[in-house]
């Protein structure tokens, strides 16, 4: 047997040999996703490939929001372990709804905000509100041992008036002021009119104000 | 601007002029100029605003990483979304206007089942009818 042919190769095999084998059906699917540049994509390329199935890039998306989504429900529930459950149980909803989502109808932040808010106002409701946890740690290390001590009592007296407020209170103050959105933002992810978020926001801040002061409503 | 639409300004916005209303953010400045009234009570909302920033703790980034771990587990175990059916998409549009049917409908159908009231005259008329065939 010759170790090397006995014609050299015709130009149509040569050719052949070096082209590469196109990958076609799911093993195409698999490389194309993983060629994907997942950082740079918008929060709508994400979602339309997470709606295809892609779980990297869902889970893209998912770090983009999980912050803001945790402060939220925290804010509401006042438990941080409350708040984990919800901004997960938000962001899977999101996954179960990725493929129905339309982004002409309702934008994704306030989606979310309205999942997150309603879920964070039913456990509240079924479990009476607490403090938060790490209220009352927070006082600025740079002051002295006296500040230090008004403060943590000041936060105190906040986190008890804030555990104080109804839940739809507390989600008006985690939309408005923590997560800066504007009225018209806030009150569609609450499902209320720009008034009735206005309503709720000046009842909440009288009675912050109020239990501050050390006085009632 | 009256103090106390100031005052409504800052309960409902708070002191950062950046989030009040484009509308009345410059008479509401104006007023600040002007009423020693007005600074105070623009400070005690500035307060509470500090108050209640401090008062949420910015999340823990192992706490964000074991969830979005979490959530990653989660998502690998929930089957692949689903897309809304063609034609229900739609439909979807409709949906107020089918309530709207399906109330109408329902009404309609109430008022159909219930029966009649008896006319006076049925009542009274077999009774009457005997009378007046007993009088000759």
């Amino acid at each position: 047997m010759p170790d090397t042919l006995p014609f050299p190769p015709f130009a149509w095999e040569v050719s052949i040999a070096e082209r590469p084998i196109p990958l076609q059906g799911p093993v195409a699917d698999a490389e194309a996703r993983l060629l994907r540049d997942l950082p740079a994509a918008d929060d709508a390329t994400l979602l339309r490939w997470a709606a295809a199935g892609d779980r990297r890039a869902f889970d893209q998306l998912a770090g983009r929001h999980l912050p803001m989504l945790y402060r939220v429900a925290l804010r509401i529930t006042g438990q941080p372990a409350e708040a984990e459950d919800v901004a997960q149980e938000a962001l899977l909803r999101l996954w179960r709804h990725a493929a129905r989502f339309d982004p002409a109808r309702s934008q994704l932040g306030t989606w979310l905000y309205r999942i997150t808010a309603n879920l964070a106002i039913d456990r509240v409701r079924r479990v009476a509100a607490q403090p938060l946890e790490r209220a009352g740690e927070l006082a600025d290390p740079a002051l002295g041992p006296e500040a230090a001590l008004a403060e943590q009592q000041r936060q105190a007296l906040l986190a008890a008036a804030l555990a104080e407020l109804p839940p739809r209170q507390r989600a008006a103050l985690a939309l408005s002021y923590d997560q800066g959105l504007s009225g018209a933002e806030a009150a569609a992810a609450l499902s209320v009119s720009t008034r009735a978020l206005e309503g709720l926001l000046r009842r909440a801040r009288h009675l912050l104000s109020a239990r501050l002061r050390g006085g009632g409503t | 601007m009256t103090p106390r639409r100031f005052a409504r300004l800052l309960d409902i916005h708070g002191a950062d002029p950046a989030r009040w209303p484009q509308a009345c953010r410059g008479a509401a400045l104006a007023l600040l100029d002007s009423s020693a009234e007005a600074r105070a009570m623009r400070d005690a909302a500035a307060a509470l605003d500090a108050a209640l920033r401090s008062s949420l703790p910015q999340p823990d980034p192992a706490a964000l990483a074991r969830m979005r771990n979490r959530l990653a587990h989660a998502v690998a175990r929930e089957p692949l979304p689903v897309p809304e059916r063609r034609l229900l998409r739609w439909l979807r549009p409709l949906a107020p206007f089918g309530a709207g049917a399906l109330v109408t409908l329902m009404v309609c159908g109430l008022w159909l089942g219930l029966p009649a009231a008896p006319e006076p005259d049925d009542i009274l008329g077999a009774p009457r009818l005997m009378a007046m065939m007993e009088l000759p």
